[in-house]
């Protein structure tokens, strides 16, 4: 299986002319790369037949599949916000809301290529030798994305609507999303994974985010896809000096998913808060696995990540923070919290703080716990029925993490899809 | 006249270690009945075991609640039947908003009896009417149920939910505890404008100035796990005086 699925993929790499940079470094890492495995640190503990067994076919772009009412049902910004939708990683302009605004600049990536948009040379800088096979892919494979481009501060919010559906059975989605948020700009980027139909695929994403000097990026994403689907997200992040990133992932669906974070200081009093949650229930499996850097004086930042488990859900949290030698004064804090509702879900956490300066002030802190018989009692005590208040002590385990998005129709969709989950879960304890 | 609760000989441990040694009880509707006791004498537990807290194993004995066997029940059963606990030390419950929580108790109790539920404005309206007869800060209703509060605006919190719930058999675990002189006028003028024919209250308190502002028709003295006197409001007086050795050596003797 291994060596032919190397070979697949760089069978379907070999039709796929260059239009960028970043793409010949994908197909030259193809040809290098070893197949993730669990010797490998940075997937120690993920499983991986449910993305090694599969030989997904390269999604194509696929026209009138959906109808513009389809997002409508989906969006949580206002119908005359910027919405781009990425259908199978295609940026679909007659799906999309796409009004003119100042300061934005919003393209289909391809486009963006071709038309030599300013920063286009970023492109695959900061994902640069696409660490792992699937990097590598999505490198290889397409040019299909968005470009996103911000000069100014921007009080509507834009959101991506991430949709993987096809008839064409089992398509990998390979989308790349450059987003630049230059010096003193700021943007709230809402970005979504629905589940359109119950459909077995795989997402393969890369995110480039750069943000400016005095730039601030609010960016929740909410991860909703189908309980089949494998899903893997690579976020890289650079911040300039004195930048803003605030980032909170929900991951709720997928059968497998992983979120991976990059995130790498390149100038003083930057500040980044990376938060998530994820939901692991059933035959699920959810990783979130970071790499922060601090590699310069004088930035800050936060990682907390909360996770559910339930069923034979299961959960991998790898969190690390390298701080270099010259990062004096840093100000690092890390914490992973799970709520552990059944005993055959099982949860990993490494949190991992490395630390080469000695000025610093860095904390990290994780918890694994089942629900408190003191609330559960406080609450019954106020005639709320059991399955009813564990169902509250969990949403509000989740509510405090999910807050973070600022941003309420978001997470009141997150919530009410939690709550759907959490019923039938709560009443069977 | 048939008893509200009655409590005969309760034995009830936990970790396998007895505190409750005999407690008995018997209170009307309509009286107010006041518990004091030094610390670990066990009145938390009666307390908790009142509402149905599962990690006390009762042992032995009876509680009869409007004629039904209490311990049968389960917490939320208790509730439904009136039953409402103030707890000594009230739970923190972080994420979960401290109105929607009040409103999800109110609504399964009166669900639970076949009651109307109430809709988020009428809850509203009612729970400001609360509100404002207890004085308490309104933007406590839009945070996380206890969580951060302070002691004083716990115990405040806990008497809302009771003035809200409008119980039949009220305990106030040490409620006073902790409070400012105005709280606790506050706090008692919650629970007095509770104080009705059909209603009983169940007072635990270590100071007779409570006992000043809510005047008990009886108080006990718990010690050991179980009641070693019995008397009137003076009773209180004698203990602020006295202290609890001369009862104890009286009832060792
Ligand atoms: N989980 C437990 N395991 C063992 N002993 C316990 C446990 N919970 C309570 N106890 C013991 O039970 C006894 C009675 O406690 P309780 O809280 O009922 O006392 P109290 O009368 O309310 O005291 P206070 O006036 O200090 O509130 C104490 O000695 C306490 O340590
Ligand atoms: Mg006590």
């Amino acid at each position: 299986m291994s060596a032919a699925l190397l070979d697949y993929y760089q069978t379907l790499a070999a039709n796929v002319p260059n239009e960028h940079a970043y793409q010949a470094v994908g197909k030259q890492r193809l040809g290098l790369v070893e197949l993730p495995n669990r010797k490998q640190e940075a997937w120690r503990y993920t499983p991986l037949a449910p993305v090694l067994e599969h030989q997904f076919a390269a999604a194509s772009r696929e026209e009138g599949l959906l109808e513009p009412a389809d997002i409508a049902s989906l969006r949580v910004t206002p119908a005359d916000h910027v919405c781009v939708v990425l259908l199978n990683g295609f940026f679909m302009p007659e799906l999309s809301t796409l009004p003119a605004q100042a300061g934005l600049e919003v393209l289909d990536l391809a486009q963006a290529i071709q038309t030599s948009a300013v920063g286009i040379e970023r492109l695959g800088s900061l994902s640069g030798e696409c660490l792992h096979l699937f990097g590598a892919v999505n490198a290889a494979l397409t040019s299909a994305g968005a470009y996103i481009r911000v000069t100014d501060k921007l009080a509507q919010p834009v959101e991506i609507m991430h949709i993987n559906y096809s008839f064409d059975g089992e398509v990998l989605s390979n989308p790349r999303v450059l987003v630049q948020v230059e010096a003193n700009a700021s943007l709230t980027l809402l970005e979504q994974h629905a589940a359109f139909a119950d459909v077995l695929g795989m997402h393969n994403g890369v995110t480039e985010i750069f943000l400016g000097e005095g730039a601030a990026l609010n960016h929740p994403r909410l991860q909703n896809d189908s309980l089949r689907t494998r899903h893997l997200s690579s976020l890289y992040i650079q911040q300039a000096a004195s930048s803003v990133y605030k980032g909170t992932t929900l991951a709720l669906g997928s059968a497998w998913s992983r979120t991976e974070f990059h995130l790498d200081f390149s100038g003083g009093h930057a500040h980044c808060e990376l938060n998530g949650f994820y939901l692991a229930g059933e035959q699920q499996m959810q990783a979130m696995h970071l790499d922060v850097l601090h590699s310069v004086p004088d930035c800050s930042s936060r990682e907390s990540f909360k996770g559910i488990l339930y069923g034979q859900g299961k959960a991998v949290f790898d969190g690390n923070i390298l701080v270099k030698k010259d990062a004096q004064q840093t100000d690092a804090r890390l914490s992973n919290d799970n709520l552990v509702l059944s005993r055959e879900a099982e949860i990993d956490t490494k949190p991992r703080l490395e630390i080469y300066a000695d000025d610093v002030q860095c904390s990290h802190g994780t918890t694994v716990g089942q629900i408190d018989p003191e609330m559960l009692f406080y609450l019954r005590a106020r005639g709320i029925p059991k399955s009813a208040a564990m169902g509250m002590i969990c949403q509000g385990f989740a509510a405090e993490l999910i807050a973070h998005c600022d941003y309420p129709a978001l997470e009141t969709k997150a919530l009410s899809i939690l709550q759907e989950r959490l019923m039938p879960v709560a009443a069977a304890l | 006249m048939e008893h509200l609760l009655s409590i005969k000989d309760l034995h009830a441990s936990i970790n396998g270690k007895e505190i409750l040694k005999g407690f008995s009880l018997d209170m009307k509707a309509g009286e107010v009945h006041a518990i004091m006791g030094p610390n670990g004498s066990g009145k938390s537990t009666l307390s908790k075991v009142l509402a149905g807290r599962e990690e006390y194993e009762v042992t032995s004995g009876t509680v009869i609640y409007k004629g039904e066997n209490l311990l049968e029940m389960s917490p939320e059963e208790r509730a439904h039947q009136g039953i409402f606990m103030a707890f000594q030390y009230p739970v923190e419950l972080p994420g979960v908003n401290n109105t929607y929580f009040m409103q999800a108790s109110l609504n399964a109790i009166r669900k639970a009896r076949g009651e109307p539920e109430l809709n988020s404005l009428n809850f509203m309206k009612l729970v400001r009417t609360k509100l404002k007869a207890l004085e308490m800060d309104e933007n406590l209703l839009k945070r996380s149920v206890n969580t951060g509060f302070s002691g004083g605006e716990m115990k405040r919190n806990e008497i809302l939910q009771m003035t809200l719930l409008e119980p039949t058999l009220s305990i106030l675990d040490e409620t006073d505890s902790g409070l400012d002189i105005d709280a606790l006028k506050m706090v008692s003028k919650g629970v007095n404008s509770l104080r009705s024919p059909e209603r009983s209250m169940l007072v635990i308190t270590h100071y007779q100035r409570l006992l000043d502002y809510i005047q008990p028709d009886y108080v006990h003295v718990l010690s050991g796990g179980r009641i070693i006197r019995s008397g009137d409001k003076s009773l209180a007086l004698e203990l602020e005086e006295k202290g609890y050795g001369w009862l104890q050596q009286e009832a060792a003797a």
